[in-house]
């Protein structure tokens, strides 16, 4: 040991004490992460795009471009994630999200330290569709039950209602008590052809959370839609657009043989749910100014439609 | 004293023959009730497979399906009640009405409860029952079916377990998912059909006069209001084998009368009245005395009497059931039921082709009530008209019709909704929607709204795209009438309804165009943005 190594005592003294007053006032301040995974908002992207490669290979990539998992679930939280399950349909549909992103999603927030995540949505019942039903032909339930997640099937008596700040047509809503309670809420959503909306992307998917559904067929869809995000935005959205149901959406025809499918084979993942619907738009090959509830949402401050003023991360696989 | 103990070894005594038969009832009866129970609440599966087994020999379903739509399993359902009536007696009473079984049930439950009633004899009442009898099968026969569908004990059985029995076990299968959910524990919801509240009384009133009247009095329902029973009593006149109660023997106890449910004992004039006697036998095992004895009708004790006249009224009968069994036609049996049907009458279910079909070979028992899996299908009151009582109907304010789903035709047992392929089904249109464009929030209001569209399952709602507001518009050949889009409406009153069909018709065929051919291939070079 040389003399440079050693330290004084007085060196010792001050350099403790301040140590200690470091991580006293970071305590007190009740930020440890400030120091140790500092949220640098230049260094995370505004929108990540995975394109050619499997679902849950492209989810694994934008995660890590994005930063990582641990931006948005930390240890000991409980998640929710909501995919579309609202019809009895098979993956190869393209009416509800990809099983194995699924269950991608799960692993990866249990593997972030969630303590429970939660996969559920409401299903349009209308379409043979109890929730039994489009659980299991959606492989969904099997999915996420194999990265131990807890589906839960929708009923009538589990919603809170909440009131919506600024809400123009949309005033109250009864949201799902999971979606309330979680600590975390990652949206999941299948990107797809809409009759009634053009498109169904993250936005349109926050319908399965609410129970009045039906008021926001009533008084617009657009601006309910757009309306609901004024109340609670999803921490994160993971669009799924690998295999992309093209026309006759929402339901799509129950024989996958006769759905008009693109594999378009991308995955979009972003914490602004209006520019990852812009950006779904385009991918679909429509403009996010036509869509409704995107254009809305944007005048409303929900988010930005305009892709070019984005920092945009993308990765052909 | 000699006389007791006599008693008392005789009903100890086990082994005995009248002991045996006594359990072979108690087994059959049980068995046959069991099954009931799970052909009503055991799930869709469970239905369909014994739907096929339990109710062809049901006498109510056995004729009526035997006349209408001839099977061979309902036609040898049906004889075969007609031969173990013949030889045996009433014995389908006791062993395979459901509802015999279920009022044997209460009895025995409200003995353990330190009721015992003591039977007694009663004059037959014939002249009600075979009213009632000859009501219902001149209504039958003329297309009228409320009495029958009122007093038939399998209908009837079936209406206590879906109004009453199917309800209660998915409220509290409902009310276990709830106390489970904050253990972690999630289960799926089930559903139960909405049951109007006429029906719901009518039904009530009915079980809670049969179960006082059962215990208090034994098988008064029976031998009064019910047509299976008469009938089945009119044959067993003439059955081979019989119970006689020979007058040497008897001591005159009464025990015997004490235990008769059908109270057709009179130890007095040491007669037993066959037409009445369920067959439980009870009696048998009760007298000491071995003076009762089932046995080939030849050698029956002289003490029965034999009446020409009612020999005249029993062949009578036959032969005005004979004559009507000839003039039995379409046209010459729908007479009455065409003058009392409904002019408005509900949608039917998809299976049953038309309105008039429907309603006069129905006997409500509500099985495809409790089989629907959306329960769509609810018991109506006079929806049809006097003709159809309690009939069930297709009821799209509280659900809609699965598209992929053929089960109540599966499990009917009338032949009233017949049993259609699920592609015949997906191509049955049952009924027409109509769209209001006066109502209609996205012609009123000029919002998306395309509720209709989304669930709609055969591509009958399309939308026309007018300044990026979607339009709908109802292609009626491809519409089935499922009710899918007025369960969806969200207007009050719904912008679109579905109007019934009174013969069903055939829809077309949707044909979707064939995806392009690239559509399996990445379409983009690159991102497009």
């Amino acid at each position: 040991m040389t003399t440079s190594d050693k330290f004084s005592r007085r060196e010792v003294l001050s350099k403790g004490l301040t140590l200690g007053l470091m991580a006293g006032g970071i305590l007190i301040l009740g930020k440890p992460d400030f120091l140790i995974a500092r949220d640098r908002p230049s260094a995370i992207p505004d929108l990540v795009a995975v394109r050619n490669g499997e679902p849950d290979v492209m989810f694994k990539k934008a995660v890590e471009l994005m930063g990582g998992m641990n931006l948005f679930v930390r240890k000991g939280q409980t998640v929710a994630v909501k995919p579309n399950i609202g019809f009895p349909r098979v993956p190869e549909v393209g009416a509800t999200t990809n099983p194995l992103l699924v269950k991608s999603i799960v692993e990866s927030c249990y593997a972030a330290g969630a303590k429970r995540v939660y996969v559920f949505d409401n299903v349009v019942t209308a379409t043979s569709g109890n929730t039994r039903n489009c659980y299991r032909l959606s492989g969904i339930e099997q999915a996420a039950k194999a990265a131990h997640g807890i589906v839960v099937p929708m009923d009538d008596f589990s919603y809170r209602k909440v009131t919506i700040p600024g809400g123009k047509t949309l005033k109250t809503v009864e949201v799902h008590k999971l979606i309330l309670d979680s600590d975390v809420f990652i949206n999941v959503p299948v990107l797809k052809h809409h009759s009634s909306t053009h498109l169904s992307i993250a936005m349109k998917n926050l319908m399965g959370i609410v129970k009045n559904r039906m008021e926001y067929h009533l008084t617009g869809l657009d601006q309910c839609i757009a309306d609901f995000c004024l109340y609670r935005k999803p921490d994160l959205n993971v669009v799924d657009a690998y295999r992309v149901l093209m026309s006759n959406g929402p339901a799509g025809p129950s024989n996958p043989q006769y759905a008009n499918v693109q594999m378009k084979k991308t995955l979009l993942m972003s914490k602004d749910i209006v520019a990852v619907d812009a950006a779904a738009a385009k991918i679909f090959g429509k403009e996010p100014e036509d869509i409704g509830y995107i254009q809305i949402a944007h005048r409303q401050k929900t988010g930005n439609m305009n892709l070019k003023e984005l920092k945009i991360v993308t990765f052909t696989m | 004293m000699k006389k007791k103990e006599i008693i008392s070894r005789s009903i100890r005594r086990s082994g005995h023959p009248a002991a045996r038969l006594i359990t072979l009832r108690q087994v059959i009866s049980g068995i046959v009730f069991i099954g009931f129970v799970l052909l009503f609440l055991g799930g869709e599966k469970l239905s369909v497979f014994l739907a096929a087994i339990l109710p062809p020999f049901q006498l109510m379903p056995a004729l009526i399906r035997s006349i209408t739509q001839p099977a061979a399993l309902f036609i040898a359902g049906l004889m075969f009640i007609i031969l173990i009536t013949l030889i045996f007696g009433r014995v389908y009473c006791s062993f395979l009405c459901p509802l015999g079984t279920l009022q044997d049930i209460v009895t025995v439950l409200a003995r353990r409860t330190g009721r015992k009633p003591a039977y007694a004899f009663s004059r037959p009442q014939n002249i009600l029952r075979y009213t009632v009898l000859a009501l219902t099968v001149a209504a039958l026969f003329t297309g009228i079916l409320w009495l029958a569908n009122l007093l038939d004990p399998y209908s009837f059985t079936g209406r206590i377990f879906s109004h009453f029995f199917q309800p209660l076990l998915v409220w509290s299968y409902n009310l276990g998912i709830i106390l489970l959910r904050p253990l972690n524990i999630f289960l799926y919801p089930k559903q139960t059909a909405s049951i109007p509240l006429p029906d719901m009384a009518i039904a009530a009133f009915f079980l809670l006069t049969i179960l006082y009247l059962s215990v208090k009095y034994g098988r008064l329902y029976c031998n009064t209001l019910c047509p299976a029973g008469a009938f089945l009593g009119l044959l067993s006149h003439v059955s081979i084998f019989r119970l006689a109660l020979s007058k040497e023997r008897c001591s005159k106890c009464n025990r015997c009368e004490s235990v008769c449910k059908a109270g057709c004992i009179n130890p007095q004039t040491a007669s037993i009245d066959m037409s009445r006697c369920v067959g439980c036998c009870n009696c048998l095992d009760a007298c000491s005395m071995s003076a009762i004895n089932y046995r080939l009708a030849w050698r029956r004790t002289k003490s029965t009497s034999w009446s020409p006249a009612r020999r005249g009224f029993i062949f009578g009968s036959f032969a005005v059931a004979g004559t009507l069994l000839a003039v039995f036609h379409r046209d010459i049996r729908n007479v009455a039921g065409i003058v009392l049907a409904s002019s408005d009458p509900p949608v039917t279910p998809p299976g049953s082709l038309n309105v008039e079909r429907f309603s006069q070979t129905c006997t409500a028992c509500c099985l495809c009530v409790t089989a629907c899996p959306t329960s769509v299908l609810t018991p109506s009151f006079l929806d049809y008209g006097p003709v159809g009582l309690l009939q069930p109907k297709m009821n799209y304010e509280k659900s809609y019709c699965d598209y992929e789903c053929n089960v109540c035709g599966k499990v009917c047992p009338t032949g009233a909704i017949s049993r259609i392929t699920l592609a015949d089904k997906k191509l049955t249109q049952i009924g027409e929607a109509k769209l209001r464009k006066d109502i209609c929030v996205v012609y009123v209001n000029h919002n998306n709204c395309g509720a209709c569209g989304e669930v709609c399952p055969t591509h009958a709602i399309r939308f026309t795209d007018r300044e990026n507001i979607l339009y709908p518009e109802i292609d009626k050949q491809y519409c089935i009438g499922c009710g899918a889009c007025q369960l969806a409406c969200p207007t009050t009153p719904r912008s679109i309804v579905v109007h019934p069909h009174p013969v069903h018709k055939k829809a077309d065929k949707y044909i979707a165009p064939k995806p392009t051919a690239d559509s399996k291939k990445p379409s983009d070079k690159d991102f497009p943005f």
